[in-house]
């Protein structure tokens, strides 16, 4: 079987990702990071830099400006710092020559001078108690949201049981193993960029806003993608890259170092976490939920986390009675930004402990208490939205046979936990696709390169099968810059296959409609290749495509048709929000995990000892791609669970920037794992699929913990659950 | 530092680099003077296994590895090691398991499982192999289809 047409030519090394790329011309940049996480550029002096033998170009501050006139003036993001440095590593000016040595030398000749600030480098500086009440406007606080709905004083007075925790989580970073890299070159009044990049068409307005460079001036080819997982979505490197091409008249190359991949990546920061629950009778009369969330040096008004993580805090569970209040706290780190699910698998570790410790105090069965409480399809959310087709019950049901298997005969010290969670795709703004029916086969052109989950090099043309009939042989998916090709939103949302999808099913259907009325025909005819030739069956009658086309489809381009899909607005009553924003949800999918551990009661080591993980997927429209997603999404959630943290020091310098001192998931860390794909549920991608790259990640760490409690009747209530912390919860440090 | 000339049996064919820096590693040689792009760079601390070549056919970390260190040595990259019957099987294993996603770790976990599996009759068993490569980090598949390309390929080249 050829599963996918790009498997091959990576695993032969004859696939160009974004640091294999060269140019005629080109010279290699270096930056020059702040050695403070928080300070005053007092002075930068670039002379030094410029005699060094092979540059050709040095900028900082002020040739940024310079070069770009119409940037952000007001100093809001600036390129490089003017200034103020908010965090360590910040480059604060880059270098370009004509070998890479070449210029990290010169980047280290640069004089610098930066008078220190105080650093806070983390929220307990900005918060040392629980805040009660906060003066807003606050100089570290760069969001709030609080909403209520219900009589929560009420439902809190009247309970008979109040369960209270606090939960806290540790900055991750994605770990894409191929590092941030792009190649920059200005001509003409041209700016054009190839880069690694989730989102060609969002990297261009992103680097349009921030550098006021009008987008139809910018032209960005996105490369082959060496793993994304959010990490690659908005201008990371570009602005650097690009100040340097325009300073130099020469294409530039930028490629993070993997510490630099660590000191400067937009990644998952820590949070505090309180959840308390009223009980009453036996039932969840109301909840609380209060979130403290590191934002890095997020601008004010620009963070998206806290608002959007209030719905995984509350859960896919039955809730009208609620109050929710977030801060994003101001710190000196680089912003918070995007990765896989965002926020949610640290949300549903803190709900789905408190849940699983709370059905234990009542002594329910913890999986039975899900499913007592979770969304059926005819509930509403917390935020009263229709949940719609939703199958975490059916997922908890399958998984609660599992569990009735995997308790017979326990060993002791081992312990089976449970974790669930909802993720609702995110379209985004929408997608369009251009096919071009040739008379040998079908080309879907695209802005977005594949990623790595399949969705576009798989997923697309396995849609344009469906609805042609062609075989996938005859499919192959071309790509172009964001001056040529079909717009869309990119990756994120696990959108890919569910929004760009059903553009390519309805451009699919218009090739058939626009056949059908040249054949005369009153129904959809099909496709086949018989001989190489794209043949059109119809009633049953058989013609080459060939015959069909004009003189001038058979010679360039082929019959071309254009799918668009652009979400539907889902809008949100939002009277019961006094501050901040809260965001809607849409086309919820499940997904229930089992765990069970081992745990070494000396030491406190959890060993994995078998895994496995129920979805709703709507419809899978291609079951390999879907596997793929859940247990790759499965074992990201056992490194969150079980040993990667960013450890910053007081001074704000991350102190493990290195894959040896940030501990991934191994080869032989991976335990048998069983993956169960629930369908029926239908989500509002083609035939019902729904989009499946973040779910799996989302109730892994929360499975584990849950597993430990399972286990040793002791709750760990912090991220991520290394021996040291295993076994301070179990008196044994 | 010396400039000097550097050879190596690179896939099969003597080359020679002339003013290679003794500082500099395998992996700037493979990819920038012998344009071999196949071989990648991730971590360049010997933490991610992405840039593993074969070294007189030992699976080594290329970015750890000084070129002037294998000096007249045979040095063979991803693009050799799949001309290879034994890299074939490796690379239709993990085509057919699904054990490509993003492809990054992808070159590095063929060099070394071919290596693992060339010219050893009977072939290591499955657990020897997956202990072989245990430095190769993979942050897309999870690890599970590499560990089913991993058996399918050993019973391909039996």
């Amino acid at each position: 079987m050829r599963f996918r047409t790009d498997a091959a030519p990576k695993a032969e090394g004859a696939v160009v990702y974004a640091p294999d790329l060269e140019a005629p011309g080109m010279l290699w940049a270096a930056l020059v990071p702040s050695p403070v996480a928080h300070g005053r550029v007092v002075r930068l002096d670039l002379e030094p830099a410029r005699r060094q033998p092979g540059v050709v170009a040095a900028v900082g501050a002020a040739e940024a400006v310079s070069l770009l006139p119409g940037g952000t003036g007001d100093g809001a993001a600036p390129v490089f710092p003017s200034p103020e440095i908010l965090y360590h590593g910040q480059p604060v000016a880059a270098v370009a020559a004509e070998t890479l040595g070449a210029a990290r030398a010169a980047a280290r000749a640069v004089e610098l001078e930066v008078e220190p600030l105080p650093v806070v480098s983390g929220i307990e500086e900005v918060f040392p108690e629980w805040p009660t009440r906060v003066a807003l406007p606050h100089p570290q606080v760069v969001g709030h949201v609080h909403a209520r709905r219900g009589d929560v004083d009420g439902a809190f007075g009247a309970a008979d049981l109040v369960h209270s925790e606090t939960y806290r989580t540790p900055g991750v970073h994605q770990v894409a193993l191929e590092p941030h890299a792009c190649l920059a070159e200005v001509s003409g009044d041209t700016w054009r960029l190839r880069s690694s990049t989730q989102t060609p068409f969002g990297l261009r307005s992103d680097l349009a806003e921030s550098l006021g460079i009008p987008a139809d001036r910018l032209v960005v080819e996105g490369t082959w993608v060496g793993g994304g997982f959010g990490g690659k979505g908005g201008a990371l490197i570009e602005p650097y890259a690009l100040v340097l091409a325009a300073a130099a008249h020469r294409p530039v190359k930028l490629a993070l170092t993997y510490a630099e991949e660590f000191q400067l990546g937009r990644t998952t920061l820590p949070s505090i976490i309180r959840l308390d629950t009223a009980v009453k009778g036996g039932t969840v009369t109301g909840r609380r939920v209060r979130l403290l969330l590191d934002s890095g040096a997020s601008l004010p008004g620009r963070d998206f986390a806290v608002g959007y993580s209030m719905g995984f805090l509350l859960g896919p569970y039955r809730t009208d009675t609620f109050e929710i209040e977030g801060y994003a706290v101001r710190t000196h780190k680089p912003p918070f930004g995007p990765h896989r699910a965002p926020f949610a698998p640290q949300s549903v570790f803190a709900l789905e402990s408190h849940v699983d410790g709370l059905a234990r105090r009542l002594g329910v069965e913890p999986l039975e208490f899900r499913r007592r409480n979770v969304w059926k399809e005819k509930d509403r959310t917390a935020y009263d939205q229709p949940v719609g087709p939703f199958g975490l019950d059916a997922c908890l049901a399958a998984a609660e046979r599992t569990l009735r298997d995997w308790r017979r005969g326990l060993p002791p010290d081992h312990g089976i936990g449970v974790g669930c969670g909802f993720w609702s795709t995110n379209a985004g703004e929408g997608g369009e696709a251009r096919l071009e029916l040739r008379p040998d086969g079908l080309v879907i052109y695209e802005g977005e390169r594949e990623i790595g989950n399949g969705s576009v090099v798989r997923g697309l043309p396995t849609v344009a099968e469906k609805v042609l009939g062609l075989p996938a042989s005859a499919i192959r998916v071309a790509y172009g810059d964001t001056a040529k090709a079909p717009f869309d939103s990119g990756v994120y949302g696990s959108r890919t296959l569910a929004a760009l999808g059903q553009a390519v099913e309805r451009a699919s259907r218009a090739l058939l409609a626009t056949l059908a009325s040249r054949l005369g025909a009153a129904t959809s005819p099909t496709l086949e290749l018989r001989d190489g030739h794209v043949t059109v069956v119809s009633g049953g009658r058989r013609v080459r495509l060939a015959t069909l086309l004009t003189p001038e489809e058979r010679t360039v381009g082929g019959l071309v048709a254009e799918g668009k899909f652009y979400a539907p607005a889902h809008r949100l009553d939002t009277s019961f929000v006094t501050d901040g924003q809260v965001f809607p949800y849409r086309d919820f999918t499940g997904g229930a995990h089992l765990a069970e551990v081992a745990v070494d009661r000396e030491t406190g080591h959890v060993r994995v000892v078998r895994y496995a993980a129920f979805h709703d997927v709507g419809t899978a429209v291609d079951l390999a791609l879907v596997r793929g997603q859940v247990e790759g999404g499965v074992v990201m959630g056992l490194g969150t669970a079980l040993s990667e943290e960013m450890r910053w020091e007081p001074t704000g310098r991350l102190g493990n920037p290195d894959l040896l001192d940030y501990r991934l998931p191994r080869l032989r860390d991976v335990p048998p794992l069983q993956v169960e794909i629930i369908e029926g549920f239908a989500g509002a991608g083609p035939w019902g699929a729904k989009g499946m790259g973040e779910p799996p990640i989302i109730p892994v760490a929360a499975a584990v913990a849950n597993a430990i409690a399972d286990a040793t009747g002791t709750r760990v209530h912090e991220l991520p659950l290394t021996p040291e912390r295993v076994a301070r919860a179990l008196k044994l440090l | 530092m010396t400039d000097r000339p550097l050879k190596l049996v690179l896939n099969g064919t003597p080359r020679t680099f002339e003013e290679v820096p003794d500082a500099e590693r395998l992996l700037d040689t493979i990819r920038w003077r012998a344009g071999l792009k196949g071989t990648k760079e991730g971590c360049r601390t010997g933490d991610c296994g992405a840039c593993t070549v074969l070294v007189n056919g030992d699976p080594s970390l290329s970015c750890l590895t000084l070129a002037r260190e294998v000096d007249g040595d045979a040095v063979t990259t991803v693009e050799g090691v799949t001309r290879e019957t034994v890299g074939r099987a490796v690379v239709k294993a993990f085509e057919e398991n699904g054990a490509v996603q993003c492809g990054y770790c992808t070159p590095g976990f063929v060099v070394a499982l071919s290596g693992l599996l060339a010219g050893r009759s009977p072939p290591p068993s499955t657990e020897a192999l997956l202990d072989g490569l245990e430095g190769n980090l993979c942050r897309c598949t999870g690890y599970a289809a590499i560990q089913r390309a991993v058996a399918a390929a050993r019973e391909a080249v039996r």
